[in-house]
């Protein structure tokens, strides 16, 4: 099992990397997923689904493929549906299930959607596949989601949710003597600055989701370790000529913090240069579009140069994409993408 | 734009990420510190993720005067909600003890949409010209540069969540943000775009929902990193593009040609799906600073938009 990680700051082109390299490991003969944790839709166009949540295998038969390539989007609900199905017993799966905050708490996907993208990779693990090309959202995100499966793990093992569960309880007249008063007194605090109502009502769901965090804790400790594996996990920058030299130096030193394995960094979109011979041939009023686009496109040229220089010692592999004449849409584009992609990943399980 | 006509107090740079939210907002705010209002970017981002560098020193030098009206801030809720514990607890060593108990903490990380909701009072506070600590600081101009799409429609409906599963305060706080936002008097939405088919069609759900779901309708459209030829009238861009085929196939200048074809039907695409102002950045083809990238920029931006703010 191979897990390859892309991050990236928004619009830098992550999904069409991802989907590019999963494509090209589908076509050299091995079972893959390709996983979009960004609430955008990107996948959806690139691969051309059809709507609808779950996966779809995506047909490659015009490229002879030796394996399989699927492609998911990540839908935190239905995650989470399951996880309560899994992880609760039907008692307590109606009950969550049918309380308020629930759906809130679906709703508010903010956390939730990081929360649920360790589920899912989990259910990928268990599904069968050989690699998976997980597309995350934008920074700040990225790391949050990255951040979860401590922050879950954490969440019920100090035991605050068994805690606050019983004091929700000694509210309702009971359990007082097990409850410290240092604990009551904090806890009538936060009460009083949140509002009862507010609080009540996520101490009472929580009380009940209690145990189906506890199976889910257990589940995302082995994720999270098998993510901080780089035979296992690799983790690729993706960025664009503007923000390379910014965004590199973040995300590796982001990723670094957290024991990540930073493998490749991809500068995407670098603008092809200008052929020379055209200037004669052109008509004169070309001329200043020519210079701008000469403009633009070494200076590009130029960040792929000082970026190669500063990072070539500290990450393994650069690479640099050129910009498409067309927006990625389809296989072709992704095909063509793929091609220069080169090895991807020069670490192999087989 | 005169500089008697009152601004409006808070206008909102959303969109697709990657199209230049945040790097236009501060242009914006330059340009408008540079005509003589006090300005306040609230940027969604941790400052040093921020992909352009608000070097301070580099503004200071070039416009003394601007730079003493121009703030950049980055709200953290956590700090928003921290802060109001602390009003409320007079004991510096309990507000403490309360801002550090993991119980504290958790619920906050938990109770769903809290986190957006102090956000956005705060970010509303700001426009009203009051600041956490009771003094009054009124800006001319606060500039939210917010997050993707995904997550900006996601702040905005979990004020009207809030609404519709809680009673109390926070349901009436939620209410309160509901009409401020949608009021066009106080707040005017400038969706960015580039002008590429994933970008623009993102732009005109976001629009949709924005109008329909939210009472949001956008004032204008930013058109980011357009080429040259974007503004060029039709018949000089066909032009060219003739003469340009008629000379050969060389494989870069159709990849010029092909680009400038899409954003042509792509802005039409936009201007039927939503019909207001464009106004067309071009993209800057190099700069040397940071500096002088915001400045470039705030000149494009702040002229083009000056009959809509």
């Amino acid at each position: 099992m191979r897990i390859r990680i892309f991050v990236g700051t928004g619009g830098v082109g992550k999904t069409s990397v991802a989907a590019s390299g999963a494509l090209k490991a589908a076509l050299g003969g091995r079972k893959c997923l390709v996983l979009t944790l960004d609430p955008a839709l990107r996948l959806k166009t690139a691969l051309r689904l059809a709507p609808g949540g779950g996966e779809q295998k995506v047909d490659l038969s015009p490229y002879a493929p030796k394996g399989e390539l699927w492609a998911g989007m990540l839908d935190a609900g239905a995650t989470l549906n399951r996880a309560v199905s899994l992880y609760g017993d039907p008692q307590q799966a109606e009950t969550v299930l049918k309380h308020p905050v629930y759906h809130s708490l679906v709703q508010s996907l903010a956390g939730m959607q990081e929360l649920m993208a360790i589920e899912r990779i989990d259910q990928a693990l268990t599904d069968g596949y050989e690699e998976l090309f997980i597309d995350t959202a934008p920074s700040r995100h990225a790391m949050e989601f990255l951040d979860k499966p401590e922050f879950f793990a954490q969440l019920v093992s100090i035991p605050l949710i068994r805690l606050v569960g019983r004091t929700y309880k000694w509210l309702e007249g009971s359990f007082f003597s097990k409850v410290g008063r240092t604990s009551v007194e904090l806890y009538a605090r936060v009460e009083e600055l949140l509002g009862a109502n507010l609080v009540r009502q996520v101490l009472d769901f929580y009380s009940v989701f209690r145990t189906i965090a506890e199976g889910y804790a257990v589940r995302a400790r082995n994720t999270s370790s098998l993510l901080h594996n780089p035979q296992t996990t690799t983790f690729t920058v993706v960025t664009t000529a503007f923000k390379a030299e910014r965004d590199a130096g973040f995300f590796l030193a982001e990723l670094k913090k957290r024991r990540f394995h930073v493998e490749t960094l991809i500068v995407n979109r670098l603008w092809p240069e200008l052929g020379t011979p055209v200037e004669g041939q052109a008509p004169s009023s070309a001329a200043g579009l020519a210079a701008w686009y000469r403009s633009v496109s070494s200076a590009h040229a130029q960040v792929w140069e000082k970026v190669s220089e500063k990072f070539s010692d500290r990450i393994p592999q650069l690479i640099g994409l050129p910009e498409l004449p067309r927006d990625v849409d389809g296989l072709p584009a992704l095909v063509q993408i793929a091609g220069q992609l080169g090895a991807l990943d020069p670490i192999r399980t087989d | 734009m005169g500089v008697s006509s009152a601004p409006s107090p808070l206008v909102i740079l959303c969109g697709k990420g990657g199209v230049g939210k945040s790097t236009l907002s501060l242009a914006l705010g330059l340009w408008h510190a540079k005509a003589g209002r006090s300005v306040l970017v609230v940027s969604s981002h941790p400052l040093p993720e921020l992909a352009v560098a608000v070097s301070l020193s580099g503004l200071k030098e070039s416009y003394p005067d601007a730079i003493v009206r121009f703030f950049v801030v980055h709200i953290d809720p956590r700090e928003i909600l921290g802060s109001k514990v602390r009003q409320q607890i007079p004991s510096d060593f309990l507000a403490r003890t309360v801002l550090s108990s993991k119980l504290y903490q958790n619920l906050v990380e938990i109770a769903p949409g809290l986190k957006e909701l102090a956000f956005l009072s705060r970010l509303r506070q700001l426009a009203d010209g009051k600041s956490h600590d009771g003094e009054t600081r009124a800006y001319d101009l606060v500039i939210w540069d917010t997050p993707a799409t995904g997550h900006f429609l996601q702040t905005l409906k979990v004020s009207r969540n809030f609404d519709t599963y809680l009673s109390g305060p926070f349901a009436i706080l939620g209410r309160e943000l509901i009409h401020f936002l949608s009021d066009p008097a106080r707040v005017r939405i400038l969706p960015v775009t580039t002008l590429e088919e994933m970008s623009v069609d993102e732009t005109l759900e976001m629009c949709g929902e924005l109008r329909n779901e939210l009472g949001m309708p956008p004032s204008a459209l930013i058109c980011n990193l357009a080429s040259p030829l974007l503004s060029a009238p039709e018949e000089v861009y066909l032009k060219l593009r003739s003469e340009l085929e008629a000379s050969g196939s060389n494989p870069t200048w159709r990849f010029v040609l092909d680009r400038h074809a899409i954003e042509r039907q792509l802005s039409r695409k936009l201007r039927e799906g939503v019909p207001v102002t464009q106004c067309i950045v071009e993209r800057v083809p190099r700069w040397g600073s940071d500096t002088e990238l915001l400045d470039i920029l705030a000149d494009k931006l702040g002229n083009s938009l000056s009959g809509v703010l």
